[in-house]
Order: C-alpha cells, then structure tokens, then sequence
C-alpha cells in the first residue's frame, strides 16, 4: 500500500491470518492496542473492537464460508486523529449489499445469528464502505478520535 | 471462556468469564443449554461481570437460550453487564426481552 508523505511507516499495520475463530481475539486486541498511539478513550476503543469484530465474522463466516484454507486480512492505518480498518476477504462477496445492511436480516439463521453485524459497524464508526464482487469483499470502518 | 453456575432460592445464575464472540459462541451454547435442562430452578440470572467483550454473534446465542427459556415459561435476567457489554444489548434491545437488574 502506497503511503501519503506525512504519515510515518509506523503508522500502517496489516495482518493476514487463516479464517478461523480463534483469531479473533487476537486480532481485536491487536488493532486496539495500535489504535493506542492516537490516545483514545476507553470505549473508543470499545467501539472499534465491537465494530471490527463483526467485519471480522462477516469475513470468516460468510465470506470464507468458515473455509481455514483461505485468509482474511485486516489493515489498520492511522491518519491525524482518524482510524482507517480494512477487512478483507477473498470470498464469493455479497449478493446485495442493501439487504445485507438490514437489521436482523441473516442468510444463516439456523446458526442463531443475530443478524446486527452491519448495524452496530454503522452505530459504532463514522464511516462504513462495504466493497464486494465475485472475487471477495473489503468492509472499510473509520472513526475519527478526538 | 470460562463458564460457573450455581443455585439459589430458585434462582439459576450463570457466570460468563472471558470473551462471547465466534470462537467461544459453541462452548457457551452447549453449557448453557445443558444447564437450563435441569430442573430446580424457576428463573435465570446472567451474571456479566466479568464478560469483558461481546459481539452480536453473543446477541444471537442469547436470544437463542431466551427462546428456549420462554417454552419453560422462565423469565431471564441480566446482572452487572461491563461498558462494552451493556452498550451492544441495549443497541440490540435485549433489555426488552432479559431486563437488566442490580
């Protein structure tokens, strides 16, 4: 990824691992802990774990179709006071978008799915950009903290 | 996650310790499930203390156990939810459902 000059290297983290669960944790917590630089509040941080970790399912459980032989990745860039999340996946992508967005809407409801993934992105972040074709899909979060 | 229970005054409490996302979703259906199986008990109370993160797909396990719960005719409570957790079930509307008590 091409940096704009006046943001250092350190400020761009990317990280791809296999589509299974147990990543999650370890994703969530790392990209918190990055986020740490720009001094956020405690439920900043909150919100940026909640909201990602539904990108981060998303990704594995629709994208990836819980299939540990593909990856997902999540790129963290920090521009001023602004944090800029990418999730991606190399998945089927979305058939439509809109009615994915829909609370409580679920392609998967045998799996007690809730349904609100989308809903709380877009309660808890600023922004929410949802990039999806046959090739896969990139869920791009931002939140500004002040 | 780590998971306690135990039985007072015809109360089930349930004690989640640790993360309800994906990865632990399985273990606290199974667990759950198999303690509102068992009798003694008129009602539940989730003890949330000590939950230090949710997701939605913790949203959908609850309301998985609440519906289970409603066919026993038991009610459900919710205890001492932390920032993270009581901020996603208020959005969510669990509260309408499992009303918070103190």
């Amino acid at each position: 990824m091409k940096l704009e000059n006046n943001i250092q290297p350190i400020n761009y983290m990317s990280i791809s691992v296999q589509a299974l669960p147990i990543n999650e944790s370890f994703l969530r917590s790392s990209v918190a802990a990055f986020c740490t630089q720009l001094d956020p509040t405690v439920d900043q941080l909150n919100d940026i774990k909640t909201a990602l970790s539904e990108a981060i399912n998303n990704a594995i459980i629709h994208g990836c179709d819980n299939n540990p032989n593909l990856s997902i990745t999540v790129s963290t860039r920090i521009s001023a006071n602004t944090v800029h999340i990418t999730v991606s996946d190399q998945g089927n992508g979305i058939a439509d978008i809109n009615q994915a967005k829909q609370p409580f809407y679920t392609t998967k409801p045998e799996l007690e799915r809730s349904g609100m993934g989308f809903v709380v992105m877009e309660s808890y972040m600023d922004t929410v950009n949802i990039i999806s074709d046959k090739n896969g899909t990139t869920v791009e979060l931002t939140k500004v903290l002040k | 996650m780590k998971i306690l229970h135990f039985i007072k005054d015809n109360t089930l409490f349930i004690q989640l310790n640790g993360e309800l996302d994906e990865y632990t979703a399985n273990i606290t259906r199974n667990y759950m499930d198999s303690m509102i199986s068992t009798d003694g008990w008129q009602q539940v109370v989730l003890q949330l203390q000590d939950l230090s993160f949710m997701d939605s797909t913790g949203i959908g396990v609850l309301l998985g156990r609440y519906k289970k719960l409603k066919t026993r005719g038991c009610n459900a409570y919710i205890s001492s939810p932390s920032s993270q957790v009581d901020k996603l079930l208020q959005l969510s509307g669990v509260y309408n459902i499992m009303p918070k008590i103190s």
